[in-house]
């Protein structure tokens, strides 16, 4: 059987396509990796050669720093997560469904705390608490002030979603007697869940791991990346790389089902291809 | 238009879009059992007018009333009318029965209920065996069937339909047709349907409402906007006419004698017009009848009679189109049957049609 | 005709037609970002022109920060390393990430979802613990170096506490959102305008250029800005891997809020670093054409 040119070439990208996004994946998974070994490790500043032990696990559940610190980082994670879906859902809706004059300089107002470095997040809002409003650091301003990037972040991905959204389909459901927050719940969100739940994971990761928003609002709460930054003067504890496995070990065996029920066909996760 | 209780009345609908009237002034009455089109081109304003009923649009001034009720500021949702959308709008994550008891969910109907209209449906629409189905599964046309069962299972007042053909071929066109004026009869619900299309509106509706440019042209049964256009934008809209641009001669009563081009001619006119106005009369092809020269037997009087050439003939199926080179160097066509004639292109032929037939209105530049 | 009595209309117009519906979607949006953003940077810009006295802020207005901003070399120095640091990174971040997400987006078929969250599951480790393990792989006693070693070859100096390594940090770091920014584009991209290109004549690479990059131009520019941004502000990663010579101006202006308390200096340096990002902005939005982004807005 001939190949033509033109063809193989098409091949040929796509396969040096592939290696790349391989070369990637081993590059952004190798310090993953060292983490995950690490923490088996007995020596983690010199771990190599090999010498293995549980100690690190063990210490993690038996000092309640780090409980404390990853209860914390659950509470910030899940609260700006949710505030952030919540307030960029409801916002792209608004400005995609119904046209207005201001639109583009509304976009620019969601879109603008990307443009806005972490480090000033964390130090204008620490400024605005502490001078201003008098208030010492707390969970709530944390929540707000980690939600700030998030509601960025989940306004350009769900927009990046809902601009192919056909709005007559909310149009039909309304004849036929749907009420708004209905139309919603029955027609919108099962089209464009798969960005809701991908803004919602984006922005509870940035909270949730954000060392420089949380440090400055937070004062003495200890959350996971600020126990990280205060063991570093005295060198990295191993139950920091411990706790890091385990989050990677949940994580990837979510990752490993979602790719069983989508080998399977179960679940699409909005993919309306072939 | 009128026996039995009036289904929608709309009185003084306007609407603006910025400097555009969308809507202008819109009066209509729509009886219990009657089928109406809303027939007009693009940008008309027959799809604005029909998301005003339905409630998706707000008028900026005047009155809906639905089955004796003002919902002019009620919500779609509190209207109960059912729809039918141009690109079917099918919920692309629902099943096919979902889909369909849909509207009956938003009522809150019991399940008992829903699983028999829903058997009732799916039997009306052929679309037994498909339940289990999603909508990207479906043909156009058995998308189509889903979306007009989803129109009509709670039995609305009314059945909106917006322009529900125009994304299938020909074929299916001219069968979901017949179909769906077989369904308005059967269920005496009033239709309303939006179409660009005049074939579908002649097909299909009882009466046919003319737009453009947000106002009714006409509203009359589909036979008299047929057959008498009420205006010159109606005549040309409507089925396939020759025009003629004259100067008036001779005025009398509901006849004018206009010269064509160096041609004598007799049409019908209801209006008034003084000698040497500039007229526009419209003759549809298939009143122009033709003859090889030397069979005219007819009356002299009673019709207009023109010398020509036969150029070309456009075979069409059942009809064909006779292109004429009138002996004033102007071109007409004529449509009639290839049986009926044996005449060839390049004879010389004799054109005729009765006075009394076409429509004559005043030229607007 | 038999016109039926017509019932009154109802009494009280409901509240979908009142309160227009995009103000009570987008407004606590609004009022969020007001609050949470726009105020504090307002704040910050305030206290620029105040003064520090032992640890505490003064309403004292002058322009003595910004002086002094002025007068040490050093700070010039660490914004303008920041500044060709954040650079290098978009740069190197720009060109390796469209292969990736084009590879992603065209040929990813079901699986696209799994193979973007990929790119995203190392951010459920720490950023710390990251740069603290990428320290472990290229540092002096590291994976890199010490299998270097055993095999008798000299390590790689480069790798070492340099601006090299702060950079190859960045860029591990920045990365993922470069590759979403241009996946998400390049997913709302018609690939069939390709085959139109290529009917007419145009080669792959002249089809990219006419076509495909023009129309997922500001998905790229938003990535530029993803990277751009926190690298010119990064405090953490050159401190652990830059070395002695990678003071960066985040790490400066942190320190002025940290250890040595002088808020006023801080907000002002705060203030520049917001310029010169707002600048960078302006600058990508300036490349920005709407009409040709191919982008309708969306409704109708």
């Amino acid at each position: 059987m001939t190949t033509y040119g033109a063809v193989s070439g098409v091949e040929y990208r796509k396969w040096l396509m592939a290696v790349a996004l391989g070369l990637l994946y081993i590059f952004l998974y190798a310090p993953i990796a060292y983490v995950i070994y690490a923490s088996f490790s007995e020596d983690i500043v010199w771990p190599f050669p090999p010498s293995l032990t549980l100690q690190a696990y063990a210490n993690v559940f038996n000092d309640s720093l780090y409980g404390d610190a990853l209860i914390n980082s659950l509470k910030i994670g899940v609260g700006s997560g949710v505030l952030s879906t919540l307030i960029a859902t409801a916002a792209v809706i608004g400005l995609l469904r119904y046209p207005s004059r201001y639109r583009t300089a509304l976009f620019i107002v969601f879109l603008s705390p990307l443009f806005v470095a972490e480090l000033l997040i964390g130090i204008s809002s620490l400024a605005f608490n502490a001078r201003i409003l008098g208030l010492s650091g707390n969970i709530f301003s944390a929540i707000a002030a980690n939600a700030v990037e998030g509601v960025a972040f989940s306004f350009l991905i769900i927009l990046s979603q809902l601009v192919r959204y056909d709005w007559q389909m909310d149009d039909a459901a309304m004849v036929f007697g749907a009420k708004p927050l209905r139309c919603f719940w029955e027609v919108t969100l099962p089209t464009i869940w798969p960005s809701v739940f991908g803004a919602f994971l984006i922005s509870f990761i940035l909270a949730f791991n954000n060392l420089e928003i949380s440090f400055y609002n937070l004062g003495a709460i200890p959350t996971l990346p600020s126990v990280a930054w205060g063991s570093l003067r005295f060198g990295l504890g191993p139950e920091l790389f411990a706790i890091a496995a385990m989050t990677n070990a949940l994580v990837f065996t979510i990752f490993a089902l979602m790719y069983v029920l989508m080998r399977t066909g179960i679940v699409k996760f909005g993919y309306r291809g072939t | 238009m009128g026996e039995g209780p009036v289904s929608l009345s709309l009185r003084g609908i306007s609407k603006r879009f910025g400097q555009v009237k969308a809507v202008d002034g819109i009066d209509l009455s729509v009886g219990q059992d009657e089928f109406l089109s809303l027939l007009g081109p693009s940008g008309s304003g027959k799809t604005t007018l029909l998301r005003i009923i339905a409630g998706l649009e707000l008028p900026d001034r005047g009155t809906v009333v639905v089955g004796g009720q003002d919902v002019t500021r009620q919500p779609p949702y509190r209207r109960k009318i059912g729809m039918v959308f141009q690109n079917f709008l099918l919920f692309p994550h629902k099943t096919v029965a979902e889909n369909i008891i849909f509207p009956l969910r938003m009522q809150r109907a019991s399940r008992e209920e829903c699983v028999e209209r829903l058997g009732w449906a799916l039997n009306l629409l052929k679309l037994k065996g498909l339940e289990a189905r999603y909508p990207n599964q479906l043909s156009g046309g058995q998308q189509q069937r889903v979306s007009l069962a989803r129109g009509l299972i709670s039995r609305p007042t009314l059945l909106l339909l917006d322009e529900p053909l125009a994304n299938l071929d020909r074929e299916l066109r001219a069968e979901m047709e017949v179909e769906i004026r077989r369904y308005q009869k059967e269920l005496r619900i009033p239709f309303i349907y939006v179409t660009h299309n005049q074939e579908e509106a002649l097909t299909m509706s009882d009466r046919i409402a003319v737009m453009r440019n947000g106002v009714f042209e006409q509203i009359a049964p589909r036979v008299e906007v047929y057959q008498k256009p009420a205006t010159a934008f109606v005549a040309s809209f409507v089925g396939q006419s020759n025009h003629l641009l004259g100067k008036v001669m001779q005025c009398a009563a509901g006849q004018l004698v206009i010269d064509w081009k160096g041609r004598e001619l007799t049409v019908p006119c209801n209006e008034t017009l003084g000698a040497g106005e500039a007229v526009r009369f419209m003759i549809k092809h298939e009143d122009v009848q033709l003859r090889a020269m030397g069979r005219a037997s007819r009356d002299q009087a009673a019709f207009n009679r023109l010398k020509g050439k036969l150029r070309d003939i456009i075979f069409k199926g059942q009809t064909a189109n006779f292109i004429l080179e009138i002996d004033n160097g102007c071109e007409l066509i004529a449509s009639g049957s290839l049986r009926d004639t044996d005449v060839r292109a390049g004879d010389s032929v004799l054109v005729e049609w009765p006075q009394t037939a076409g429509v004559c209105f005043r030229d607007k530049p | 005709m038999t016109s039926l009595e017509i019932q009154a209309p109802e009494a009280g117009v409901p509240a979908r037609w009142k309160i227009p519906p995009q103000l009570l979607l987008i407004g606590p949006g609004i009022i969020f970002i007001i609050v949470t953003l726009l105020l504090p940077l307002l704040a910050v810009v305030v206290f620029s022109f105040w003064k520090t006295e032992s640890y505490e802020l003064f309403m004292d207005w002058n322009l003595e920060n910004y002086w002094v901003l002025f007068r040490e070399p050093a700070y010039r120095v660490f914004l303008v390393r920041s500044a060709l640091g954040a650079l290098a990174t978009s740069f190197i971040c720009l060109v390796y990430a469209w292969p990736v997400a084009y590879f992603i987006a065209r040929h990813g078929g079901r699986y696209r979802l799994l193979l973007v969250l990929l790119l995203a599951a190392p951010f459920f480790t720490g950023v710390i613990l990251r740069i603290a393990a990428l320290q472990g792989i290229l540092g002096p006693g590291g994976l890199i170096n010490m299998a270097l070693g055993m095999v008798g070859l000299q390590p790689i100096e480069a790798l070492m506490y340099t601006p090299v390594a702060a950079t190859l940090g960045h860029v591990y770091l920045f990365m993922p959102f470069m590759v979403t920014a241009i996946y998400l584009s390049l997913v709302n991209f018609d690939f069939a305008l390709l085959e139109t290109a290529k009917i007419n004549g145009a080669g792959p690479l002249r089809a990219f250029v006419e076509v495909t990059w023009p129309l997922n131009w500001i998905g790229t520019a938003i990535g530029l800005i993803l990277v751009f941004i926190p690298c010119l502000a990064s405090a953490v990663t050159p401190r652990f891997l830059g070395g002695p010579k990678s003071t960066s101006f985040g790490m400066s202006l942190s320190q002025q809020f940290g250890e040595t308390g002088t808020w006023a200096l801080g907000s002002a340096m705060s203030v520049v670093l917001f310029v010169v990002s707002c600048a960078i902005v302006l600058l990508m939005g300036f490349t920005i054409n709407p009409r040709r982004s191919g982008f309708t807005g969306g409704r109708r």
